[in-house]
């Protein structure tokens, strides 16, 4: 296995929180992703900046494509590939989609705005379901 | 609540999810294997354990910390009429049992909502897949939410 470039995944870090304070300090929102999403179904009201939002960020993620190659010497990535089965697949998209909605929060709301907020519910929420995630990887390997 | 639509507050939701979407790519978080990679611990001793997640995670909080902090002395947002703050502090069921889900979940894909919509751009196959399923389960999870809520309000009533 090759040596990891720290600087793609620090900087890449950096963007995600600058994105989360951006959002933050100018329109109050959280920048939690299942949040975004899951409500943009009805009876959702406050819908277009979450279709602006979650534009940018396929667009911010082609672009950011294009971009990194010349930004840092060495990186390559490739295209991404789901791993399993469709079946598979539609599960775990499932258990996401019925998981964040059901504990109000992912990866980006409870573990970056929530724990950078300090909030007692998010810490707990991040504490479970890392483990969780460490547990299934070890019970099923990558498939 | 009527909607905001001020350019402003439009504007800052589109440099946002700029600038959250090439994180996500610059620090190769649509890229379910190495997500994977950090989750398997089981590779820390026998090695090609990948420790990018913890290396994006930290700047990302950090920052986010700052921006918390500056949020703090101000009594409104620049272009809302004030932080929607997540008000609940309780741990409840929902939210212990939603991230049990949610972790089995990102166990089996390595994927978070965050990357799944910003592998749109990418479309790999059975992406589409993945989508409509969270999609689903998100739809399907405020039933079971209103279904617990409903359970707790009846237990919580004074007894006749």
């Amino acid at each position: 296995m090759e040596a990891i470039s720290i600087w793609p995944p620090l900087v890449g870090g950096l963007l995600i929180g600058l994105a989360s304070a951006v959002l933050w300090i100018g329109n109050g929102r959280i920048a939690g992703i299942s949040g975004l999403f899951g409500q943009l179904l009805p009876p959702a009201r406050t819908v277009i900046w979450r279709f602006v939002f979650l534009g940018a960020m396929i667009a911010g993620g082609l672009l950011a494509a294009l971009a990194a190659p010349g930004l840092f010497p060495g990186f390559s990535a490739p295209t991404p590939e789901l791993v399993g089965s469709p079946v598979w697949i539609a599960a775990a998209g499932l258990l996401v989609g019925l998981g964040t909605k059901i504990g109000n929060g992912c990866t980006s709301g409870h573990g970056v705005c929530g724990l950078a907020r300090f909030s007692k519910r998010s810490f707990v929420s991040v504490i479970v379901f890392f483990s969780v995630a460490i547990a299934t990887v070890a019970i099923t390997g990558v498939v | 609540m009527r909607e905001t639509l001020h350019p402003a507050y439009l504007a800052v939701s589109l440099v946002a999810g700029l600038l959250f979407g090439a994180g996500l790519y610059i620090a190769q978080m649509t890229d379910p294997l190495v997500v994977l990679g950090f989750l398997d611990f089981g590779a820390i001793t026998t090695g090609g354990w990948n420790p990018s997640l913890a290396l994006v995670i930290v700047p990302a909080i950090g920052v986010m910390m700052l921006g918390v902090r500056y949020a703090g002395t101000r009594a409104r947002p620049l272009f809302e009429h004030k932080f929607f703050h997540p008000e609940r502090t309780d741990i409840d069921t929902p939210l212990v049992g939603g991230a049990v889900l949610f972790g089995i979940g990102w166990g089996m894909s390595g994927i978070c909502p965050g990357p799944a919509i910003t592998l749109i751009g990418f479309m790999p196959e059975n992406l589409w897949i993945f989508l409509g399923a969270m999609f689903l389960g998100s739809f399907l999870g405020h039933y079971v939410l209103e279904a617990f809520n409903r359970r707790e309000l009846i237990a919580s009533a004074p007894a006749e």
